[in-house]
């Protein structure tokens, strides 16, 4: 099998004694062992089918066998139809073939039924196989999808900070960037974290001031509403811009970003400046004793809503 | 459009003629069920392959992580859908069916003499993607990092141990550490989700290419003739019963992954010394056959290294061409020989082990009442508080004592411990003695810590 072996369609095909059976037609293949088993004969009569093992020696120019001439009518006859050529990349190795000349049997299914009715039959089964494989498909992506989407929306569990100040020890009227410890939860880890809000103290209702310009203007949530205090305002540090950090003037009593010159008074109101929306105001809890907690709270920056992030 | 791009993929890449080389397979004798394993085993590690892909998006390898990692996945919903525990699921039932997978195929192909000449070099590469199997569901094991994957590490890494010479050397090379720690985690975590992987994957490549080149054994019985006559190619016949299989299998995991989530243990606690280890039940086998082997020593080398001899020689051993099992009844006696009695010893290991009493949620609520009530804490520590009498209860439930064993100790803590300084609780009304035990068994499995907290 390791020799190189050549097979050209027409060379002549010998018998015993070198008398002349035909000419060669094409080669047959047993493909599930991938082995060149027969060649096909074009005789005076027909083609006939000749087992490898007569042949006694085979050539580039030529085919000796070891059949006498009256014996070419009981081989069988090469039926065309039965048979389909094989594509390149199931040639044996070592194997020179003409493409075309190499055959081999049809699959079952194809001889009972006709090409045709085997054909419809076949793209069924393929149909069937993708519908298979998309129930199998879907049925694993839809889950993991909602498996990769899942923590981005669980929702963070509000939390009250107690900021550690109290109320009466705040100045009035004049903004206090409080910093406190936070815990951010990031899964299944808590990272601690350094914040700060602005804490404002109204010396009376009677301040124009006094009411935050969020609740002004309806943006609030209702947990911001129903956690609010005339006494006292508490700012995001964010601004509701680009994300920068306005900072308090005292001699303007301004706050004003040094970003953008987004430019807010005391109760976050916009004065001027790109920002599209006031300070953003957070809920605040006042406890008797005048201690002071809040939920930090984050927004979506650079839009006019007060859109609460998750 | 589809077409287009087909059209348009053929012209540069040839895609038809490859789609051809791999569809177009002849299959000897026709399309069978009988031929379906293989694909199934490959279809369950791809299902490994992504679900575990998923898992490693949210785990943390870290002792001080891991447990809240996975237990954080456990509770992660999507609409109130717990996709976290499904995906999780699913790579826990994967890994036993994937082992029963493999098993079948490799029973099949032992039975249907497919390992002989010429296909003794694919059964070597089988052989070696059954040993990473193993080790992958062992590696796996110890990730979730809670009690019961840290007693089954250390009792597997001790019998790595006892190997001779190299035996110590390899385990201290396993763990990093003396004890189980960071290091330990994160060999695991990389031989897990790095190395054995990629040697999967090469591997099984190896395993087809080999396949392709061989061609498939087909049926063990007809003339060469005959099978080419009633040939069939893998697409389409084959491939939709693989895939019917392949559905099939789909549906049992993901039902496995509903009905019974893998659980998961407190976290891992190397002083908790009354934890009694089991290990995955594949393996339960060779631990009831190991307490039956004395010195322990021959058993925990001999055992592996006698199976990895049989199977790596199997081929060139048995070299006579005879594939039909009828015709080969050594060989299908001693494989019914093995398989009964790996059976007999997974049900009597399955039968040693303590079974955990089942827990009455109502009862348990009572029954922390009762507890708080006659002052066991005065003497028992329980989360971190109560006295240093006696021993700490945190996760007395996982020491599997019997609800008998609790009462009597309840009423009468002599019987157990003679001379013993716990009261006798004689007060106690028998429901009040058996909501106790319910609570008292709940402890340390449930909702960990708080058994009460759980939903
Ligand atoms: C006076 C202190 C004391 C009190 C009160 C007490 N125990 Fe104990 N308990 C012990 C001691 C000490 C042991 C260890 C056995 C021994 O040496 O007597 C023990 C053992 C146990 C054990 C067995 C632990 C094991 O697995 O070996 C259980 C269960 C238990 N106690 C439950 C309770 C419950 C429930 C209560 C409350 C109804 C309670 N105990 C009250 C001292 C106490």
């Amino acid at each position: 099998m390791d020799k190189e072996v050549t097979y050209r369609v027409g060379i002549p095909v010998t018998g015993m004694r070198g008398e002349s059976l035909g000419r060669l037609e094409k080669v047959l293949l047993m493909e599930s062992r991938h082995q060149v088993t027969a060649l096909v004969v074009r005789a005076l009569d027909s083609m006939h089918i000749v087992p490898l093992e007569r042949v006694a020696e085979l050539t580039a120019s030529d085919v000796r066998t070891n059949i006498a001439p009256s014996e070419m009518q009981g081989f069988p006859v090469f039926d065309p139809t039965q048979y389909e050529e094989v594509p390149p990349w199931f040639f044996p190795p070592g194997h020179h073939i003409e493409l075309g000349a190499l055959v081999t049997i049809k699959p079952f299914d194809v001889r009972e039924q006709g090409e045709d009715e085997a054909m419809t039959r076949r793209a069924f089964m393929g149909r069937s196989v993708a519908i298979l494989a998309a129930a199998i498909g879907v049925s694993l992506l839809v889950p993991i999808g909602g498996y990769i989407m899942a923590a981005a929306t669980t929702p963070v569990k509000d939390s009250w900070l107690d900021l550690g100040v109290r109320l009466q020890d705040l100045p009035v009227d004049e903004p206090v960037s409080h910093p406190f410890h936070a815990f951010s939860v990031s899964g299944w880890m808590r990272v601690s974290e350094e914040r700060s809000v602005w804490l404002i103290r109204h010396s009376g209702a009677s301040d124009p001031l006094s009411e935050p310009e969020d609740k002004i203007l309806g943006l609030d949530s209702a947990s911001e509403l129903s956690n609010s205090d005339p006494r006292l305002t508490v700012l995001s540090p964010i601004c509701p811009h680009l994300g920068c950090e306005p900072q308090w003037h005292k001699g303007q009593k301004l706050f004003i970003c040094p970003c953008h010159h987004s430019i807010y008074q005391l109760n976050g109101k916009r004065v001027s400046g790109p920002a599209p929306r006031p300070m953003d105001q957070l809920p605040v809890r006042i406890a008797p004793d005048g201690s002071i907690s809040v939920i930090y709270e984050q927004f979506a920056i650079g839009i006019a809503a007060k859109k609460r992030l998750a | 459009m589809g077409h287009k791009i087909y059209a348009y993929l053929d012209e540069r890449i040839r895609i038809s003629s490859l789609m051809g080389f791999l569809l177009n397979e002849p299959i000897p004798g026709g399309s069978r069920w009988a031929y379906i394993p293989g694909s199934m085993v490959l279809f369950v590690l791809i299902l490994q392959f992504v679900t575990g892909m998923m898992l490693a998006f949210y785990y943390g390898g870290t002792p001080d992580h891991a447990w809240d990692s996975v237990n954080y996945i456990d509770h992660l919903t999507y609409n109130g859908v717990g996709v976290g525990r499904l995906i999780r699921g699913i790579h826990y039932w994967g890994s036993s069916i994937m082992v029963i997978a493999v098993g079948i195929h490799l029973l099949q192909v032992f039975l249907w003499g497919a390992y002989k000449r010429p296909r003794e070099v694919m059964w070597l590469v089988g052989v070696v993607l059954l040993a990473l199997t193993m080790t992958a569901s062992f590696s796996g094991y110890l990730l979730p990092w809670d009690e019961r994957a840290y007693w089954g590490t250390i009792v597997g890494t001790n019998m790595i141990g006892l190997v001779p010479f190299v035996g110590e050397a390899i385990k201290a090379a396993i763990r990093g550490v003396l004890g189980l720690g960071a290091l330990t985690l994160s060999h695991f975590f990389t031989l897990h989700t790095m190395i054995l992987p990629t040697l999967f994957i090469l591997l099984v490549m190896l395993h087809m290419v080999i396949f392709r080149r061989v061609g498939p054994a087909g049926p063990f019985s007809g003339t060469p003739e005959k099978l080419e006559a009633t040939k069939d190619t893998f697409y389409p016949r084959q491939v939709l019963m693989d895939a019917f299989g392949m559905l099939g299998i789909f549906i049992f995991i993901l039902v496995l992954a509903l009905v019974r989530p893998p659980g998961l243990e407190s976290v891992a606690n190397p002083s908790n010394a009354s934890y009694s280890p089991t290990p995955a039940w594949y393996f339960d086998w060779i631990f009831e056959l190991l307490k039956l082997i004395r010195p322990e020593i021959v058993g925990v080398v001999g055992l592996p290294v006698m199976i990895s001899i049989v199977l790596v020689l199997l081929p060139f051993l048995d070299k006579k061409p005879v594939r039909s099992p009828f015709r080969r009844p050594f060989a299908v006696l001693s494989t019914l020989f093995v398989l009964t009695s790996m059976l007999m010893l997974s049900l009597m290991a399955e039968n040693g082990y303590k079974k955990l009493v089942p827990v009455d949620r109502t009862a348990m609520l009572r029954g922390e009442k009762v507890f708080t009530m006659s002052g066991c804490i005065g003497c028992h520590t329980l989360f971190g508080k109560g006295g240093k009498i006696g021993p700490d209860l945190s996760e007395e439930g996982l020491v599997g004592h019997s609800e008998h064993w609790l009462t009597v100790q309840f009423i009468n803590s002599k019987a157990h411990f003679p001379g013993s300084i716990m009261p006798d609780f004689t007060y106690l009304t028998p429901q009040q003695q058996h909501d106790l035990a319910m609570y008292i068994s709940s402890l340390g499995r449930m909702g960990w810590p708080d058994p009460t907290k759980a939903p």
